[in-house]
C-alpha cells in the first residue's frame, strides 16, 4: 500500500469539548456571522491567548522526547479536544503533521507508536540523512512545540478478532506501527501466540529495546527474536523461514523498507501462503523524472475527475484550454494569481524563473506553468 | 499632463534592465523564511490585539480620553487589517509559506470590499494595465479626472466635492470598484452579470454596516452612541488614511499615463519599465511604512506584487540605482510633498482644457 498525504475528513467528536468546540466554529462559519466576525480572526486571537486553543484545527503539544537510540527519538504529544484520536485510533494507523520549517508548512505522515487510548499519543521517528523533516524534528524540536495534526487514518490495522497466530514482522523505523500493535495485543490480552520479529543493523540501532524487553518478560506467549544484518547477514525470505519455521501458518504484519518488502511479498506468492501478509510502506514523495519541455505528458484534475494530454510547450493554462476547459484565470502573465491552484502531485517548470519543483500540494500559477512530468492539478 | 513619451531606451537596454530587476526578485524570493512570516504573524498580533482592545475602550470606557484612544485603536487595527495584511497577503505575498490562513484566494478583510471582486478589480485589472487609459480603471477611480488625456465634462467642475467624498467613503468605492457601473451603463455588461456582483457588493457592505453600526452599539447597551460614534469615526480614519496613500502612489505629479496601442505586445522590461514609471513612492519611517502596508513603496510594489512587502525596503535603493542608471525617473518624496502635487493635478485638471488656439 502506497501512502501520500490525504486531506482529513471531519469526523464527530467523541468528547463533549470537542463536540463544543465544533459547535462554535460552525456558528462562526454561517455566513452572516462569517460576514460579521471571521472565524480566521477568532483562530488569530485565540492562538495569540494559547497556541493550543482553536476552534477547527486538531493540534498538540510536545510534553515530552524520548532518546530511543543515537539517531530515533519518540515524541510524546498531547491533543486538543479537536483531536479525536483517542477514542478512535487503531493500532498502526498513522496521523499527518503539520510542521513550519523555515516559514514552509510541511506535512509527513507517522505512524502512532504509543498503545492507542491514552492521553497522549506518540510518534517515533529516525533521523534520515537529508531528511528535511526528520532532521528538523531530532535538531529543532523542544518539549512544548505544538504542531497541528491530523486525525488517525489508515487500514494497516488488527482485526477484530484476531487470528490464532501472529507474526508481527518489521526492519529499521518500521517498528512504529507493529510496536503499537503488539502494545495493543497485550492490553486486549490477547491469548494466541505471537512473534515480533525485527531486523535492524545492529544492537545499537534497535529502537524500543527495553520496552521490548519489558513486554516479553510480562507475556509469556510473545517471542521476540531480533536480527542483526551487521552479525548474521541480510535478512532476507530465508533467514525469515529460519527464524519462524511455521511462518506459512500466521497472519502477517510488515512494515519496513521497501526492498524488503518487495522480496517478502515474492516469498509469500512463490510459497503460495495462505495466510494473510498485511504491510503498509511509507514513501516520501517521489522525485518524479522530468521530461523534456514539449514532452506529452497527462493532467488529471481531481475535482472535476477529467483529465488531458498536453501538446506542445504551452503552459497549463493554455494547454488546458485546448482541451475545451476553462479554469478561472486573469492576467495571463503570472501577476494576479487568478489562475493559482494546488498541484497535488507532478513536476512543473516555472516559465519565469525557470524553476523545476515536485513538491506535493503546492500553489502553482497555471499561466506561467509547463508541466514536466504527468501531473494532477485540484481543479 | 500627456502620454508617457516613447524612451529613452533602446531595445537592449530594456531587456537588460528586466534582467537586471529578476536579479532582484531572485535575491529576495530565495531567502524567504521564517523571518517573513514571523513579521507577518505579528502584525496580525498587533492588529488582533488592537481590535479587541479598541473595542473594549469603546464598549466599557468613560469619558471622552479613552473614547479618543478606542477610536484611534480601531482605526489602527482596520488600517494593518486593510494595508500590511489584508492587501499584502491578497497579493500571494505568503502563498509559498502554504499557511491556509496567509492564503490568496482565500483571505477575507474587515472592509467593505469583497476580497474575490477585490481581487479581480485590483490585481488583474489594475496591476496588469496599470496606468494605461481606458483599461486601468484605478485612474481616477471612474469619477475624478487626473490626466489631460481624459475628457473633460462638466461634472468635473465639482470634482474637488467628488474627491473628498471619495475620500471619506473610500472603501466604498473600492468596494463598487468591480461593479463597472459605466461599462454597465454603456450595456458592456449583461444584467444578470452586473446584478450578482452588485449583490455581492450589498452584501459585503451590508454586513460590514451590521456590524459596526448595529450589532456592536447594540451590545453596548447604553453606551451605544459611544461605539457607533466611534466605530463610524475608526473607519473614517481608515478611509482617508488610504485613500492619501493609495492616491499619491499613481496620480502624483510626473507618474507616466500610457496609451492602450503603445502597450501591446509589451515585453516583460516593457512591463517593468511601465511599473516603475506609473507608480510612486513615500519617504518615512518603518511605523510610516507598515502603517501604508509598505505602499510607500509603491514601485517595487509594482514591480513585485508578491514579494512580502517588508522586503521592498531593503531593495529599494537597488531600485533607486536602477533607476539613476538608466536616466528613469524615481518619483519618490515626502507624504506632503507627493499629495501636494496630487491636489495640484486633480485641481488643475477640474478646468476644461483651453481651447486649442489654432496657429496665428
Amino acid at each position: 500500500m502506497t501512502l501520500t498525504a490525504t486531506s482529513d475528513t471531519p469526523v464527530a467528536p467523541n468528547t463533549r469539548l470537542g463536540a463544543a468546540t465544533q459547535a462554535v466554529a460552525a456558528f462562526f462559519q454561517h455566513p452572516w456571522v462569517a460576514g460579521i466576525v471571521r472565524l480566521s480572526a477568532v483562530e488569530d486571537s485565540l492562538r495569540l491567548l494559547h497556541p493550543m486553543l482553536s476552534l477547527t484545527q486538531p493540534r498538540a503539544r510536545v510534553v515530552r522526547i524520548v532518546h530511543e537510540t543515537a539517531d530515533t527519538k519518540t515524541f510524546v504529544l498531547q491533543p486538543n479536544a479537536l483531536w479525536h484520536g483517542r477514542r478512535t485510533a487503531l493500532a498502526g494507523q498513522y496521523v499527518q503533521l503539520q510542521l513550519e520549517i523555515n516559514g514552509r508548512q510541511v506535512q509527513r505522515l507517522y505512524s502512532i507508536s504509543s498503545t492507542p487510548g491514552a492521553r497522549c499519543f506518540a510518534i517515533t521517528v529516525k533521523r534520515q540523512p537529508g531528511g528535511l523533516v526528520s532532521h528538523y524534528l531530532h535538531a529543532q524540536v523542544k518539549v512544548g512545540d505544538v504542531w497541528a495534526v491530523g486525525q488517525p487514518e489508515g487500514s494497516f490495522v488488527l482485526p477484530a478478532t484476531l487470528p490464532p497466530k501472529l507474526l508481527l514482522l518489521s526492519a529499521g523505523s518500521g517498528i512504529t506501527p507493529v510496536m503499537a500493535m503488539l502494545k495493543d495485543l497485550q492490553a486486549r490480552r490477547y491469548p494466541g501466540d505471537v512473534v515480533f520479529l525485527h531486523v535492524c543493523r545492529n544492537p545499537g540501532e534497535l529502537i524500543f529495546a527495553k520496552r521490548l524487553q519489558a513486554i516479553a518478560a510480562q507475556y509469556p506467549e510473545l517471542s521476540v527474536v531480533t536480527h542483526f544484518d551487521d552479525i548474521s547477514g541480510r535478512f532476507g525470505p530465508e533467514a525469515l523461514q529460519l527464524a519462524v519455521p511455521d511462518v506459512a501458518e500466521r497472519s502477517t504484519y510488515l512494515c519496513g523498507p521497501s526492498g524488503l518488502m518487495d522480496a517478502i511479498h515474492q516469498h509469500w506468492q512463490a510459497q503460495a501462503y495462505t495466510a494473510p501478509l498485511h504491510s503498509e510502506r511509507f514513501v516520501a514523495f517521489p522525485l518524479l523524472p522530468s521530461s523534456a519541455p514539449g514532452t506529452p505528458v497527462n493532467v488529471s484534475l481531481a475535482s472535476s475527475g477529467t483529465q488531458f494530454v498536453t501538446q506542445g510547450n504551452a503552459p497549463l493554462l493554455v494547454q488546458a484550454e485546448n482541451a475545451g476547459l476553462n479554469p478561472k484565470h486573469g492576467c495571463r502573465i503570472g501577476i494576479c494569481r487568478s489562475c493559482q491552484c494546488t498541484k497535488r502531485s507532478g513536476t512543473v517548470e516555472n516559465l519565469q524563473t525557470g524553476e523545476l519543483s515536485s513538491a506535493p500540494n503546492e500553489a502553482i500559477r497555471l499561466c506561467i506553468s509547463v508541466a514536466r512530468s504527468d501531473v494532477t492539478l485540484l481543479l | 499632463m500627456s502620454f508617457a513619451k516613447p524612451t529613452h531606451l533602446s531595445r537592449d537596454q530594456i531587456d537588460t534592465l528586466g534582467h537586471e530587476l529578476d536579479a532582484i526578485r531572485a535575491s529576495v524570493m530565495n531567502t524567504l523564511g521564517q523571518a517573513d512570516v514571523d513579521h507577518m504573524r505579528r502584525m496580525i498580533a498587533i492588529c488582533r490585539a488592537s481590535e479587541v482592545g479598541g473595542r473594549a475602550l469603546l464598549h466599557f470606557g468613560v469619558g471622552p480620553l479613552s473614547w479618543v484612544a478606542g477610536v484611534l485603536a480601531l482605526a489602527n487595527a482596520k488600517t494593518l487589517d486593510n494595508m500590511e495584511i489584508g492587501h499584502n497577503v491578497m497579493h500571494g505575498q505568503y502563498d509559498w509559506t502554504g499557511d491556509p490562513a496567509l492564503n490568496s484566494q482565500t483571505f477575507e478583510w474587515d472592509i467593505a470590499c469583497d476580497g474575490e471582486q477585490w481581487r479581480h478589480s485590483h490585481n488583474v485589472t489594475h496591476h496588469t494595465y496599470t496606468n494605461i487609459l481606458g483599461k486601468d480603471r484605478d485612474l481616477g477611480y471612474s469619477l475624478l479626472r487626473v490626466t489631460g488625456a481624459q475628457r473633460w465634462k462638466p461634472r468635473h467642475w465639482l470634482q474637488p466635492i467628488a474627491n473628498l467624498l471619495l475620500a471619506m467613503g473610500f472603501q466604498y468605492g473600492v468596494g463598487s470598484h468591480d461593479l463597472e457601473l459605466g461599462k454597465y451603463k454603456h450595456g458592456a455588461i449583461p444584467k444578470p452579470v452586473f446584478k450578482e456582483r452588485l449583490n455581492r457588493f450589498l452584501s459585503k457592505t451590508a454586513k460590514q454596516w451590521f456590524k459596526d453600526y448595529a450589532l456592536f452599539p447594540a451590545l453596548a447597551l447604553w453606551s451605544a452612541p459611544r461605539v457607533l460614534a466611534g466605530n463610524f469615526c475608526a473607519n473614517l480614519i481608515r478611509n482617508l488614511w488610504t485613500y492619501v496613500v493609495i492616491f499619491c502612489g499613481h496620480f502624483t505629479e510626473g507618474v507616466s499615463i500610457y496609451r492602450e496601442e503603445d502597450t501591446r505586445n509589451e515585453t516583460r522590461g516593457d512591463w517593468y519599465l511601465r511599473q516603475l514609471q506609473g507608480s510612486s513612492n513615500l519617504t518615512g519611517g518603518r511605523v510610516f511604512h507598515i502603517m501604508t502596508g509598505h505602499l510607500s513603496h509603491q514601485i517595487e510594489h509594482h514591480l513585485f506584487p508578491d514579494m512580502p512587502a517588508h522586503r521592498y525596503v531593503e531593495i529599494a535603493p537597488q531600485v533607486q540605482a536602477l533607476c539613476a542608471k538608466y536616466g528613469l525617473f524615481y518619483n519618490t518624496g515626502s507624504l506632503w510633498k507627493q499629495y501636494g502635487t496630487v491636489l495640484k493635478r486633480l485641481f488643475t485638471h477640474t478646468l476644461p482644457p483651453k481651447p486649442q488656439t489654432l496657429g496665428a
